[in-house]
């Protein structure tokens, strides 16, 4: 009997600074059933930054193995997150004046349009990494589809993000290295975004906030498309390091009383609180003030919050010169989502508001699998969702018999 | 000139004179006070009555305006009066601020007249704030080292750690007090161990014992509580200082030497019991000397003061070098540096700037708050 032919699967990788996670799906009428899953610890990755390429070839190569192993089906092609201070997104515009006598607008001259968009040169050393649409502007009147109406001047936005050539260049060979190919890469942040907001609040306006280990990535959309988007590299590691540091204590000691008692808020009751390290008293326990503790995380999160505010407000900056366009509830109705595994943080939307003064919540995606309902798997559940929305899988060809051989030679 | 005198406190330079100036009237009569200085307004204002004037030929009365050079070739110039100033003199106390002319041209040169001059000299010297710039910051480093190997302890005060110690919205005025405050302080406790009416009384020469060797690493701290128990809390204190947590402050020494003092309640018990506590947080196992005086004034308070040192380490025989300097192989090694530790995972990653600053360097240092202490 020979087997069913497989619907498209779908891979997606999300590289962390602490871990990489990454799933299999099979796309079955535009929702994915996961086949498998793997998460992996990343060495060689510092504040989103490369820094030991061998480390983290060995790692993603475990995590591909282990999806094999799982959905017991060989990975080809793949989805790769892109994050951290080297992606940068901006804005590109293309405009036509409409030719035709009517004024109507035709299927070319949209073409024409959106060509004169993607003419924008990159800066130099940075390569196109995707264009997302934006509003499509007639006469400066937002339209959904301009086909057939009347105008005079035909505008096309977009949002492009770009990544250094290097940065580009080593991921796809290292992803070739292990006979895999790069079919799409994802913007992390929008991923987060596609997995804990919904439509209707993309439409109003809400910023997301992917608070990961290394870096911090915030996209915002408005009027159902995105605005802008950005990276920090500071993230949950830097509250470990703080609490290092302030505590004398190890990382890992760090690390674990951050997931214990570490606040993005600092109360004066916490100072009354001893808290012990081990809990069992006995040789080697060390006790603290909560106080403290609270103390150095509440202020490194909200710093972050603020990056973020700051960050924002340069973008708008650039957006609407001249206008001061403030960041409030009236500009985001849907305030502010956090995810990423930081927001995991005691009291994380509390610090939020503190920032922003708009409504803040956690975002946790919404999946099947209830062991990935968790803020930090946002990013690989919404790369699903972002792959299967934004880039349906093409209908490959039927294969070929040359296609079948190469396929049974491949390890 | 009592000849009494077994302790001669010296303030060089601006920095140095003022915390000299503060102490001076404290001082108890086995301590001498001097200040040194090129700047002659200064020196006419200040209580101390001993005063030198540096350098007059070549700064006419004025100050040094932070040039390092001009503060040696003024310490030159009056070389044979230092030379009787400390003749004869068993501890000279040093208290300089790095990072002017005075501070750091001078007082390495200085300690090497007093060290020839037959005299142990115990050096405090304070770093300047990192917001006083990098020149001052370099010049105080460069110092740092030469003073390190011509003293016999060397006690390194970082203003910016001392400013952790104030709270967040002190201002600039009340940063710089703290610093002064805090050498002060210390220098009172030091004093007040060789005043006469000792419980266990110390000879100076104890201290001579102690800072036998030029170039010995020295640990000072110090601290002070109230109440009942106060002597485990002050010992507790003194181990927990922000002195002694600094980055190139080391963390156990060979000779101790304990200072407690305390109101009438003070028992012996208590006080041998203090001296535990820093003896199991800073060793002190070939040697530990103990102070312990009553003051009545102090009522239910308690002084600690440690000093400790250890010997310098033996120099490591010449070896020939069996690896190039350029060899792809070797692995690379890098002293810790107090950037590195404040930078702690971060050490070596790249660094990220955000307006400025590193933002790698955790933001309650940054932000120079302090940390609220356990209520």
């Amino acid at each position: 009997m020979t087997p069913k032919p497989l619907p498209s699967l779908i891979t997606v990788i999300d590289i962390g600074t602490q871990k990489t996670v990454a799933l299999v799906g099979q796309v079955i009428d535009g929702k994915a059933r996961m086949l498998g899953f793997s998460e992996r610890r990343t060495d060689g990755v510092v504040k989103g930054t490369v820094t030991d390429l061998d480390k983290l070839h060995a790692g993603v190569h475990e995590v591909i193995n282990d999806l094999e192993r799982v959905s017991q089906r060989p990975v080809h092609y793949v989805y790769l997150s892109i994050a951290g201070p080297a992606v940068d997104g901006e804005r590109v515009k293309g405009f036509i004046p409409v030719p035709a006598h009517d004024g109507k607008v035709t299927k070319q001259d949209l073409d024409e349009a959106i060509r004169s968009a993607k003419r924008v040169e990159p800066p130099a050393g940075r390569l196109i990494m995707l264009y997302m649409r934006q509003p499509t502007l007639l006469d400066g009147k937002q339209v959904a589809n301009p086909v057939g109406l009347q105008g005079r001047r035909l505008e096309v936005n977009f949002w492009r993000t770009t990544m250094e050539e290097g940065n580009v260049r080593f991921r796809v060979s290292m992803m070739n290295a292990m006979s895999v190919n790069v079919s799409e890469f994802i913007l992390a942040s929008h991923a987060s975004g596609c997995a804990v907001v919904s439509e209707s609040e993309k439409q109003g306006g809400v910023l997301v906030i992917d608070v990961g280990a290394g870096t911090t990535d915030w996209i915002l959309y408005f009027k159902g498309h995105i605005l802008c988007a950005g990276s920090i590299p500071v993230g949950g590691e830097h509250l470990t390091n703080d609490l290092s540091v302030a505590l004398r204590i190890s990382r890992e000691t760090a690390e674990d009383l951050k997931i214990r008692f570490a606040s993005a808020l600092h109360r004066e009751s916490d100072l009354n609180q001893t808290i012990w390290k081990d809990g069992d008293k006995g040789v080697g326990d060390q006790q603290f003030n909560r106080g403290t503790i609270t103390q150095v995380s509440s202020l490194r999160y909200q710093e972050i919050m603020d990056f973020v505010r700051k960050d924002v407000l340069r973008h708008f900056e650039q957006i609407f010169p001249g206008h001061s366009v403030k960041l409030d509830q009236a500009f985001l109705p849907s305030g502010v989502v956090l995810t990423g595994g930081t927001s995991n943080l005691h009291d994380a939307a509390e610090g939020a508001h503190l920032v922003f003064g708009v409504s803040s919540r956690v975002g946790v995606p919404q999946f099947e699998s209830e062991a990935l309902r968790k803020p930090e798997y946002s990013g690989v559940i919404g790369m699903m969702v972002a792959a299967i929305q934004d880039a349906p899988p093409v209908v490959r060809r039927p294969k070929s018999f040359w296609d079948n051989l190469k396929n049974l030679f491949r390890f | 000139m009592s000849s009494t005198a077994s302790i001669l406190l010296v303030g060089l330079g601006g920095a140095g004179c003022s915390m000299v100036a503060r102490l001076a009237s404290s001082l108890p009569p086995q301590v001498r006070a001097v200040l040194l200085d090129a700047d002659l307004n200064a020196l006419q204002n200040s209580a101390v009555a001993e005063t030198l004037q540096l350098g007059r030929s070549l700064t006419r009365g004025m100050g040094t305006g932070g040039e390092s050079a001009l503060g040696l070739a003024a310490i030159e110039s009056e070389e044979p009066a230092l030379r009787r100033l400390f003749t004869g003199v068993p501890i000279v106390v040093l208290v300089t601020g790095l990072g002017g002319g005075l501070g750091s041209g001078a007082a390495p040169a200085l300690a090497t007249i007093a060290t020839e001059a037959g005299s142990t000299v115990l050096a405090f010297a304070t770093i300047p704030f990192s917001h006083e710039g990098e020149r001052r910051k370099r010049l105080a480093s460069d110092a740092l080292e030469k003073l390190s190997a011509k003293a016999h302890g060397l006690v390194v005060v970082q203003n910016d750690l001392l400013s952790l110690q104030v709270s967040a919205d002190a201002s600039l005025a009340e940063a710089f007090a703290a610093a002064d405050d805090w050498v002060a302080g210390a220098l009172r406790a030091l004093a007040s161990i060789f005043e006469a009416g000792a419980l266990v009384p110390v000879d100076p020469a104890a201290l001579r014992s102690i800072l036998a060797h030029p170039g010995s690493p020295t640990l000072f701290t110090s601290g002070k509580a109230q109440g009942p128990q106060a002597a485990l809390l002050a010992a507790r204190a003194a181990t927990e200082s922000a002195l002694a947590h600094g980055p190139d402050v080391i963390s156990k020494v060979a000779s101790l030497f304990v200072s407690v003092t305390g109101g009438s309640a003070l028992s012996a018990s208590d006080a041998f019991e203090a001296v535990n506590i820093i003896r199991a947080k800073f060793g002190g196992e070939t040697t530990t000397i103990v102070g312990a005086r009553i003051k009545p004034e102090l009522g239910d308070g308690v002084e600690v003061a440690v000093i400790g040192a250890s010997a310098p380490a033996p120099k490591a025989p010449k070896t020939r070098k069996t690896a190039k300097a350029g060899d792809p192989n070797q692995a690379l090694f890098g002293f810790a540096t107090e950037e590195s530790l404040r930078r702690g995972i971060f050490g070596s990653a790249p660094f990220t700037f955000v307006d400025g600053v590193d933002i790698d360097v955790p933001t309650y240092i940054r932000r120079s708050i302090r940390l609220s202490p356990p209520k």
